[in-house]
């Protein structure tokens, strides 16, 4: 031991500078890794004092977006006159823009292709995208990039398009079995609520006269869909969304209904509710949870015009249609439970509560990814 | 020569060798500790953005780390508070570049839009570039104004409920529009307020939370006591709150400071020591609207200011409740004040009209007393001198000295007095 230090100290004389260059080293090591992260603000008890050093974020510390903060535009007074936006069924006409929203855990092709297709002018749809926190969304993200790459590059180009990353927490497994199970579906369509507000509010813009709410496994629809939905003129509007399957008893193609969350409330509905405790939620399509609510899905009329319309309480966001106008107002998808109704479901109640009529249309199919 | 080489070559070998050692210790901690997701690269679309929302979570120090802040102001009828409203917003120490600017004008009879770019071309092009704000964004929307801008008009019982919708639409109409991915904070400031300090963006950042509001007084002439708590929109929620709440029909709209909703909430207004440590933090569950900062996310994700009746309330009230169910923080400062201006209600008004009339009649007595007194010296002869000595002799003949006194029994009467020591005083203001 006394040998050991003897001999320390011994190279410390010999060769003072390799133990500066240790310390050095270590110093570097300090300032490089630990400086970033621990805020060092000093603020007395009573009268703070403020430092305005900017805090350095290292080596990798710069993020993708700084270089837009930068080159925004200085000096610059922007004005918009909400008073003159409007949502008409002649939206082509009047150059209405229209914001196609899509929470996108992960790509499927068909879904980018179909939106290709759609006929309203281009010029006048901004899509925006968000993305989880995830691996699953490191894998969605490239194949988005590219399509995107490819799609701008060609005369069909859209006219403005947002991807954001989630900041918030969402489900590791996303495996059908596990997303549909009873217990997980207050969580996981909290999350997606929380998902969805982020993506409309950040990209919903003063320009923007109507929000199509398109999921990502929507893979196929009439390429007409935003004229076809346009036209009813209402400020909430759902399509039918349905599958399509091989059916083993007759050996054909067939469809099937897919979503069951555009429905109409229920007298059951609501008895069950006033038994539920405040942060309780009622979710259609669960045995446990009966409440013979009448389902858009289940009145699909192949014999029927495509246009008949009918009252909706509660929708799903595979394929939704709302004015902007509100959103503007302020419904958004709770994260909670509101009148115990979550996300989409929600969303339609705090629309009523502002005001608005909501609708559906039980012969207009979209097609869900058949998995 | 040849044995120097090799020390030399050891010290190339041993700087490279730390080197490398730093370089995986930097590797490795960016694939366990930091996350390493994939971010595209648009840098040839000019019109497709890529953000993560993580960079703009909102830190305590967000003015060291070039954190951007959304700062609403929803404006009607307001272009004679303008001049105030930019003299605090120059003198904000918030660098302001990191500041992005949104207006809202609805329904205004006065030039507020003119005066509004006449007040930011100014700033803008200050020659001190440290005042150039971030971008600035006005928005028109006119919503059809049932009620007046008067004090009066605004504040009676019956007024509140639709007004408080009408102001959440507005304000819902504004940020959600405004709002961008690289938003880490929003402000909303009225732009009646009279005095707040210029380092309100960081006093109130620095706390770290949600939502945060400081205590909002206003001044008041002397003949009204000085100063008065303004805004009793920030309180507390209490079992009398909820209790009322219970037997209100879904559309009715508590609104606080009126007799006919009794709540028996605390106030944050209320809670004012003047003397108080101004970093004191209480937690509320309603909120008033006059100086709020939130980071984004909380607007972001989804909460907004209801226009329908929320669990009894509406607008930045019901604002509150909502950001608390979604699981945030709302904290206000009891002892940080910032002054809305006064405004007299027509009450006063009456009272001040009163007021000046009575000066006017004062100053009439005034001068007819002077007419009188000198019409009074010329009419009459003073006698008074005479009098006094007169006085004397008949007094003479009363004089009492020569009889017995009478006793009286005094004792018992202070017993009455015993409790006086209360001296109550208003606290001076002096804004
Ligand atoms: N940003 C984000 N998007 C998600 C997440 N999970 C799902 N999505 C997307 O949200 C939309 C709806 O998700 P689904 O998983 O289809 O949810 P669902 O429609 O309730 O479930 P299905 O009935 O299985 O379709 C799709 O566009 C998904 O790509 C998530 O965690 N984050
Ligand atoms: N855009 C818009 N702004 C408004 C409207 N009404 C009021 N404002 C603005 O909103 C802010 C607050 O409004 P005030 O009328 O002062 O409200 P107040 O009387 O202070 O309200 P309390 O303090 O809550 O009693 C001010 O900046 C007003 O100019 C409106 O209808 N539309
Ligand atoms: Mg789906
Ligand atoms: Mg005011």
């Amino acid at each position: 031991m006394a040998l050991n230090r003897y001999q320390i100290i011994r190279q410390i004389r010999r060769k003072p500078l390799s133990v500066l260059g240790s310390v050095a080293a270590l110093l570097i090591i300090y300032f490089l890794f630990f400086t970033s992260h621990g805020s060092d603000s000093k603020l007395s008890k009573n009268r703070p004092t403020y430092n305005y050093n900017k805090v350095n974020k290292g080596w990798f510390g710069s993020s993708a977006d700084d270089m837009f903060l930068k080159s925004m535009p200085k000096k610059h007074i922007n004005r918009y006159d909400l008073n003159k936006l409007t949502t008409s069924a002649d939206a082509l006409k009047n150059r209405e823009e229209i914001l196609i929203l899509t929470p996108l855990s992960k790509f499927l092709p068909e879904y980018w292709e179909n939106l290709n297709k759609l006929t309203y002018d281009h010029n006048l749809i901004e899509l925006g995208f968000i993305i989880p926190r995830s691996e699953y969304g490191d894998a969605a993200l490239p194949k988005l990039e590219a399509a995107i790459k490819k799609t701008q590059a060609s005369t069909n180009k859209f006219k403005k398009i947002t991807i954001l990353r989630q900041d918030s927490e969402s489900l590791k497994s996303q495996t059908e079995k596990e997303r549909h199970a009873l217990a997980v579906q207050k969580e996981r369509r909290s999350m997606m609520a929380l998902a969805r507000n982020s993506l409309l509010f950040t990209v919903l813009s003063p320009s923007t006269s109507w929000v199509l709410w398109l999921d990502s496994d929507i893979v196929e629809t009439a390429p007409t869909l935003l004229q076809d939905m346009i036209a009813h003129n209402k400020p909430l509007l759902s399509a039918n969304v349905f599958q399509r399957f091989y059916n083993e008893e007759t050996k054909e193609n067939d469809i099937r209904p897919y979503d069951y969350n555009n429905w109409i409330e229920s007298d059951d509905g609501l008895k069950l509710a006033s038994t539920l405790k405040d942060d309780e939620i009622i979710v259609e399509g669960y045995a446990e949870m009966a409440t013979y609510r009448p389902l858009m899905a289940k009145f699909y009329d192949p014999n029927a015009a495509s246009n008949v319309e009918m009252a909706l309480d509660g929708v799903g966001g595979g394929a939704l249609l709302v004015k902007a106008d509100v959103h503007r107002d302020g419904a958004m998808f709770p994260s909670f439970p509101f009148y115990h109704l979550i996300e989409t479901e929600g969303f339609a109640k705090m629309a009523k509560r502002l005001g608005y009529e909501v609708f559906g249309l039980p012969n207009y199919l979209v097609y869900h990814y058949n998995e | 020569m040849a044995f120097a080489m090799v020390e030399h070559k050891s010290k190339i070998l041993y700087t490279a060798f730390v080197l490398f050692i730093l370089g995986l210790v930097k590797v490795v901690f960016q694939l366990t500790g930091g996350e390493n997701l994939y971010a595209p690269d648009f840098s040839n679309l000019k019109e497709v953005e890529f953000y993560d929302l993580e960079n703009s979570r909102g830190s305590a120090d967000g003015w060291r780390r070039d954190e951007r802040i959304l700062f609403c102001v929803p404006l009607r009828d307001a272009s004679a508070h303008l001049p105030m409203f930019f003299g605090h917003m120059k003198n904000l120490t918030y660098p302001h570049n990191l500041i992005d600017l949104a207006f809202l004008v609805s329904d205004s009879s006065d030039d507020t839009l003119g005066e509004l770019v006449k007040h930011l071309t100014q700033i803008q092009n200050d020659p001190d570039p440290k005042m150039h704000f971030g971008t600035i964004e006005i928005f028109e929307k006119d919503f059809g104004q049932a009620i007046g801008q008067g004090f009066s008009d605004r504040h009676g019982f019956a007024a509140q409920g639709p007004r408080r919708k009408l102001m959440a639409r507005a304000r819902n109409w504004l940020w959600t529009v405004a709002i961008k991915p690289y938003h880490s904070y929003v402000y909303w400031r009225d732009a009646d307020v009279e005095t707040s300090p210029q380092t309100i963006l960081e006093d109130l950042m620095h706390h770290d939370k949600d939502i945060i509001v400081p205590n909002v007084w206003r001044p008041l002439p002397d003949w009204l006591g000085n100063q008065q708590p303004y805004d009793l929109n920030s309180w507390q929620e209490s079992d009398g709150g909820l209790q009322l709440a219970d037997t209100l029909d879904e559309d009715a709209c508590i609104v606080e400071g009126y007799v006919e909703y009794q709540t028996w909430r605390p106030h944050l207004a209320y809670l004012r020591d003047p003397y108080g440590d101004p970093e004191v933090e209480m937690e509320l569950d309603g909120i008033g609207g006059v100086s709020i900062l939130t980071k984004a996310k909380v607007f972001r994700t989804g909460a907004h200011f209801p226009a329908f009746s929320f669990e009894k309330h509406a607008e930045t009230e019901a604002f509150g409740k909502l950001a608390k169910r979604m699981g945030y923080s709302v904290v206000g400062l009891p002892h940080y004040v910032i002054w809305h201006i006064y405004e007299p209600s027509s009450d006063d008004l009456k009272h001040m009209e009163w007021m000046a009339l009575e000066e006017v009649r004062q100053q009439e007595e005034a001068k007819i007393k002077k007419v009188y007194d000198r019409v009074w010296g010329k009419a009459f002869e003073d006698v008074h001198n005479n009098w006094n000595k007169e006085r004397e002799d008949f007094l003479k003949n009363t004089d009492m000295a020569n009889f017995k006194s009478i006793k009286v029994d005094w004792s018992g009467v202070d017993d009455w007095n015993l409790e006086n020591g209360n001296d109550k005083q208003l606290a001076d203001f002096n804004p």
